[in-house]
């Protein structure tokens, strides 16, 4: 069954459904003393309406994940079918094939013992298939018989619908839950996994990182200690990044907010925006193809011989650069919500504009702006493209920015593009980094968050 | 021109005790105002005020909401010019120094003309360093024992030292209304200007808290040139002892404050105090 | 009375005002250099983009002139798609036709620099005109790779004299190549277009904004107009701010271990891809949903609910409307931030080589940030030219999506 086809047809029933409850609305209008009837005709129709619709849905969802197997056991169980391998991905690959040219997909057939399944499998997608048709016809109508029953011009249609919206209101909010939930889910039980093989003291406090995905046999524990990750991660995102960002954006929001001319601050706040808005993998192409080879030019011909095209410097630097226009932002805003009145107090009392910002603007607006600061590294720790395509993937537990050195996401992103196994521990290990970083952002954003609230509240 | 009613009204009465027990004659015009306008972009929002502000006197401004005086208070010491729209005409001259002029600089300016605002506005640092904020920014304290001095110093004038001694490092948001004005006063006094300003100190304060106000201006004006701001006639008659009637930016009419309660000279002014508008 | 003076007319006092005031205009100084470095770091970027990036709207092409009478190839009059003509055509031999007439005008050495496809451009040009095989034609081919970054004065420096050559006898000069919007990869940079990955990019958005849309507005629509003061609600608010400000990279390992288990077939299909970024984009909905729903003022509900309405009536026929145009600014600046994102989709596979555009949302695709990143790990010259000019039509479709929500924000901007 192509998903086209029960599509058309609930969307066909449905709208059969409306007007039909529609046009019986109406009749119950014309009909009753003073044109008045319980509910509008449009709500009759939206209840005949979904009555067809969402029961017939639930029942595509629930046929589609069970009809691929009935069509398989149905192969499987006829004649033709003897003549299969028993394991192995030889089997599975005939089935495939037979089923792509049921199907009539020409893709390449390898095995001739397919052609012969193709038949079994062409009678039992048809009448699968009828099969599905019949019970949607059926529960389409079971659906509209239900509902014109109860259509009546006394019944509260009104309500009912709305509950239902209500109720899909409510299923749309609880997406934000699952989808934490299922992030929480997958990182735990992935990270619990890993753990099976690898001690989690070995790996949050080993200084070795050299995981082998290709590797097989005995886990060796001693290569999977992601201190020297953490600490990369760090000095990129939460140092070298932060050094760049936090004066580059406090100083710009202050001089746009506290001095410049209207028309200067029209053009670079909206420029500043541009900036925000490149995409991280433009950014890590700049850094690769431009900042990257000219920081260890400058570094060699200064005479630091060791320094690497892959520095942590290159990547810290347009990180930092990335989110000025985010720190700026925070800071705008901070310095905003602080009321008229401590600016004009401290000016009343002949103190200097850059007196006034330094010592009553900047302290006062203070929790704003730890708490953008704090949003400002969780989103660098978290950043993937510009460390992917300009730091290293080579682990380098160093304090030198012209060395290379590894992040988090870097490792993340290596283990699991690589050809490594699903259950390889080194495949497991990217988990448990996502676990850790997520847990790491997690904390920051909330308390950031939090943070910044209380602050607003302040000024209210 | 209208008489006023020889029965003395009990804000008449208020004004000349209030009067009569100080020297009636000014020693000194300490800030001399002439023909002076404000606009707000096109919009005039001050129209040719003639005035003059005298040493060790409380000049109270008065007149409807909208009027003006909030506008032209703020001229006295340039806070106009935050405004980016704003603009002054005509002369204002501190001890006859043209405050406009290129050779005034803001800053002394708002050192020597200090200013106390209609809601307090106590910086969010300790109340230690809310005074001491003036004095560190202008330098005016060698060592900690000097400013500690200051501190103390401005706080016993402001009538507040007694309530905040034990607890200089609080925050200065976490005290009481009133509280927070009168340290915004001991604020503005520690810097020692010579013109206070004040944007309706007290509107925002209950009548114990505006009476400890009062109480305390009447103490400044040994010391300083006070300008009021008031809805309270009351309070203008109390405090003051010269009083100017603004009405739609226009100075209407300025003098003794007992004159103008008793005996105001023009039809408006009259209009004002016995509350037929305002 | 004797003039009283004050510390703030004292000469100390002026001398140090001169100092505050030369900090002043340091302070000042350092925040307008903090602007300028920000806005030069922006049009550095930019042009070192446009600059590399034009280039990459061109190639080196060589001139072939065919005398076609000569050859005896022929097309049958009826209806043929353009593989079957190549094929035929490539039958008859056309393949050494190109060849023979390239070494005629060019000499062999010219001859063998042009690409290896590029007989298939005459063969489909052949195909659009069959006339032309009744005369002499001349054609403007792609050169090998080789020749391209030589004649761009770099790449193998004994191949350099031959270009300058074939550049001054009118044989090779740089073309604006339309096919680049219109192909998709290849292995050659003489031969990629950003086609395949912009038609990937699209599905993906598609649908994103069917899933992320919806469910971000009611969601919004929940938690601002119904949703009861308590700690679910709570809950809900919360998972959402964070959301929002979770590293991008957590929803591709989400996507991978959920979506690609339950459809294990579809890595790199548009939909699995949409879906990942659907959950990104969600709370950037909710978010400033439920900001415009907020700024929808109270008496308009109550009014509302005053003539009678059901709260449901309300929101849909009072409040939604109104907070329109505030919801779609939100919902354009996420989808932006989505067009633009690539870790997510690092994780979920959508890194293929996929040489054909896909035609449905369960094709092998690619999209547009993610073919710059592939294209930016080759290390041939052409394709960094090539990666620039991807750049550039991101950024165009970035800006004007940015542009767009920047519009509507001041035009329904409204104070009430
Ligand atoms: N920043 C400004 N921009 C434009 N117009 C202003 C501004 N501030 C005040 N005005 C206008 O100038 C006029 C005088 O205002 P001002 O605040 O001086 O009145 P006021 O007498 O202090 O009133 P109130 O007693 O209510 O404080 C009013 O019409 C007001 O609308
Ligand atoms: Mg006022």
């Amino acid at each position: 069954m192509s998903p086209v086809l029960p599509l058309l047809l609930a969307i066909g029933l449905g709208l059969a459904g409306w007007l039909v409850a529609r046009a019986r609305a109406w009749t119950f209008k014309r009909a009753a003393p003073h044109g008045r009837i319980a509910a509008l005709p449009s709500y009759h129709a939206w209840y005949a309406a979904l009555w067809i619709v969402v029961p017939l849905v639930i029942w595509f969802l629930v046929w589609n994940g069970i009809q691929g197997q009935l069509v398989l056991n149905y192969v499987l169980a006829s004649p033709e079918a003897q003549a299969l391998p028993e394991f192995g991905l030889r089997r599975d690959a005939m089935l495939i094939e037979a089923r792509n040219i049921a199907n009539g997909i020409d893709a390449q057939v390898m095995n001739d013992g397919a052609y012969a399944l193709a038949e079994p499998f062409r009678q039992a997608q048809s009448r699968y298939g009828l099969i599905g048709l019949a019970v949607s016809v059926i529960i389409g109508g079971a659906g509209a018989a239900w509902a014109f029953l109860r259509l009546t011009p006394d019944f509260a249609a009104r309500t009912k619908v709305e509950r239902l919206v209500l109720g899909a209101l409510l299923l749309a909010s609880l997406v934000a839950i699952l989808t934490t939930f299922g992030i929480l889910v997958t990182l735990v039980y992935e990270t619990i996994l890993f753990f099976g093989k690898v001690s989690p003291i070995d790996f949050l406090f080993g200084l070795q990182w050299n995981p082998d995905p290709m590797s097989s046999g005995a886990v060796d524990g001693d290569r999977y200690g992601a201190i020297p990750l953490f600490w990369g991660t760090l000095f990129i995102g939460a140092i070298i990044a932060m050094i760049v960002a936090i004066p580059l954006g406090m100083m710009s929001a202050i001089y746009l907010t506290q001095y410049a001319h209207p028309k200067l601050r029209a053009w670079v706040k909206p420029a500043l925006e541009v900036l925000a808005g490149v995409p991280t993998v433009v950014y890590g192409y700049f850094a690769a193809l431009t900042i990257a080879p000219f920081i260890r030019d400058l570094a060699v011909s200064m005479g630091a011989s060791n320094a690497s095209s892959e520095s942590a410097l290159a990547a810290g630097l347009v990180m930092g650069v990335m989110i000025i226009p985010f720190v700026s932002s925070m800071a705008d805003d901070s310095i905003a919500a602080v009321p008229q009145a401590m600016r004009d107090g401290s000016l009343a009392m002949g103190a200097t504009t850059n007196e006034t910002i330094r010592r009553v603007l900047v302290p006062a607006a203070l929790p704003g702006i730890v708490g953008g600061v704090m949003l400002a590294i969780s989103r660098a720790i978290g950043e993937t493209m510009i460390v992917v395509m300009a730091a290293s993937t080579a682990a380098n537990l160093s304090a030198n920015p012209l060395e290379s050195m590894t992040t988090v996401t870097v490792q993340i992103v290596a283990l699991l593009t690589g050809e490594g196994s699903f259950d390889h521990p080194a495949t497991l290990a990217a988990f448990a980094l996502g676990f850790v970083l997520f847990m790491v952002t997690l904390a920051l954003n909330f308390i950031a968050l939090r943070v910044v609230k209380r602050f607003r509240e302040a000024y209210e | 021109m209208v008489m006023h009613d020889t029965a003395q009204s009990p804000l008449a009465e208020q004004a000349q005790s209030n009067e009569a027990a100080e020297n009636v004659e000014p020693t000194a015009v300490k800030m001399r105002a002439r023909d002076v306008s404000v606009f707000y972009g096109d919009k005039q929002a001050i129209n040719g005020v003639d005035i003059d502000v005298y040493q060790e006197f409380v000049t109270a401004f008065i007149g409807p909401s909208g009027c003006g005086k909030s506008t032209f208070l703020r001229a006295l010491n340039r806070m106009n010019d935050t405004i980016p729209s704003a603009k002054v005409t005509g002369t204002i001259e501190l001890d006859g120094e043209d405050i406009y002029s290129s050779g005034m600089d803001v800053v002394q300016l708002r050192a020597r003309v200090g200013m106390v605002f209609q809601k307090p506005n106590p910086f969010p640092k300790s109340i230690y360093e809310n005074i001491a904020y003036g004095p560190k920014i202008h330098g005016l304290a060698e060592g900690k024992g000097e400013l500690d001095a200051i501190v103390e110093k401005s706080l016993r004038r402001a009538g507040l030292w007694d309530e905040v001694k034990d607890r200089l490092q609080d925050s200065g948001t976490a005290l009481s209304g009133g509280q927070q004005q009168r340290l915004c006063i001991a604020r503005a006094i520690a810097v020692d200007p010579e013109v206070i300003l004040m944007d309706e100190p007290c509107s925002a304060l209950d009548p114990i808290a505006t009476a400890k106000i009062e109480e305390l201006i009447d103490d400044l004006r040994g010391n300083y040139a006070i300008v009021i701001v008031t809805h309270s006639m009351q309070q203008a008659a109390r405090v003051s002892q010269r009083t100017a009637f603004f009405h739609l930016g226009n100075l209407v009419e300025y003098g003794h404050t007992s004159d103008i309660f008793t005996n105001p000279t023009q039809q408006r002014t009259q209009d004002y105090i016995t509350g037929r508008y305002g | 009375m004797s003039e009283r003076v004050t510390p703030t007319r004292t000469a100390a006092f002026e001398a140090r005002l001169k100092k505050r005031y030369a900090a002043e205009r340091r302070f000042k100084a350092i925040g307008l250099s903090a602007i300028v470095f920000s806005v030069a770091v922006l049009l550095f970027l930019l042009a070192t983009m446009t600059i590399n990036g034009i280039g990459g709207f061109q190639r080196a092409e060589l001139r072939l002139d065919v005398d076609f009478p000569q050859m005896g190839l022929s097309l049958p009059p009826e209806e043929l798609t353009v593989i079957e003509a190549q094929q035929r055509l490539s039958g008859q031999g056309l393949r050494e036709v190109v060849q023979f007439s390239a070494e005629q005008t060019m000499g062999a050495e010219g001859a063998a620099q042009l690409n290896g496809e590029a007989w298939r451009l005459v063969a489909e040009q052949i195909h659009a005109n069959p006339g032309i095989l009744q005369r002499e034609a001349s054609f403007w081919l792609p050169t090998t790779e080789d020749l391209a970054s030589a004649y761009a004065g770099d790449g193998q420096l004994e191949l350099q004299p031959l270009a300058q050559d074939l550049a001054e006898r009118g044989f090779l000069e740089d073309n604006f190549d339309v096919g680049f919007l219109t192909r998709a990869d290849a292995t050659d940079p003489q031969l990629v277009g950003i086609w395949g990955a912009l038609k990937g990019s699209m599905l993906t958005m598609i649908v994103t904004l069917l899933l992320a849309f919806p469910i971000g507005v009611l969601a919004a629509l929940y938690l601002e107009e119904y949703a009861p003061k308590n700690r679910w609600t709570d809950f809900i608010e919360v998972s959402i701010n964070n959301l929002a400000a979770v590293p991008s990279i957590i929803f591709g390992l989400l996507g991978m271990a959920v979506f690609l288990t339950i459809f294990p077939s579809m890595r790199s299909a548009p939909l699995i891809g949409g879906m990942t970024l659907a959950l990104m984009t969600m709370p950037v909905i909710v978010i400033s949903g439920r900001n415009a729903i907020k700024a929808v003022p109270p008496s308009i509900r109550d009014g509302a609910l005053a003539v009678g309405a059901s709260p449901v009536q309300v929101v849909f026929h009072h409040v939604l409307p109104l907070a329109l145009p505030g919801i779609l600014t939100g919902t354009i600046i996420g989808m932006a931030r989505a067009l633009g994102e690539t870790a997510p989709l690092l994780l979920i596979g959508m890194r293929a080589f996929v040489a054909t555009p896909p035609s449905s949302f369960t094709d092998n695709a690619t999209v547009l940030p993610m073919q710059i990143f592939l294209w930016s790990d080759e290390i041939d010259r052409g394709f960094v030219e090539r990666t620039s000019a991807a750049i550039i039509v991101l950024l165009i479709f970035l800006l004007l999506m940015n542009g767009l929500a920047i519009y509507l924000r001041n035009r329904f901007e409204k104070k009430w």
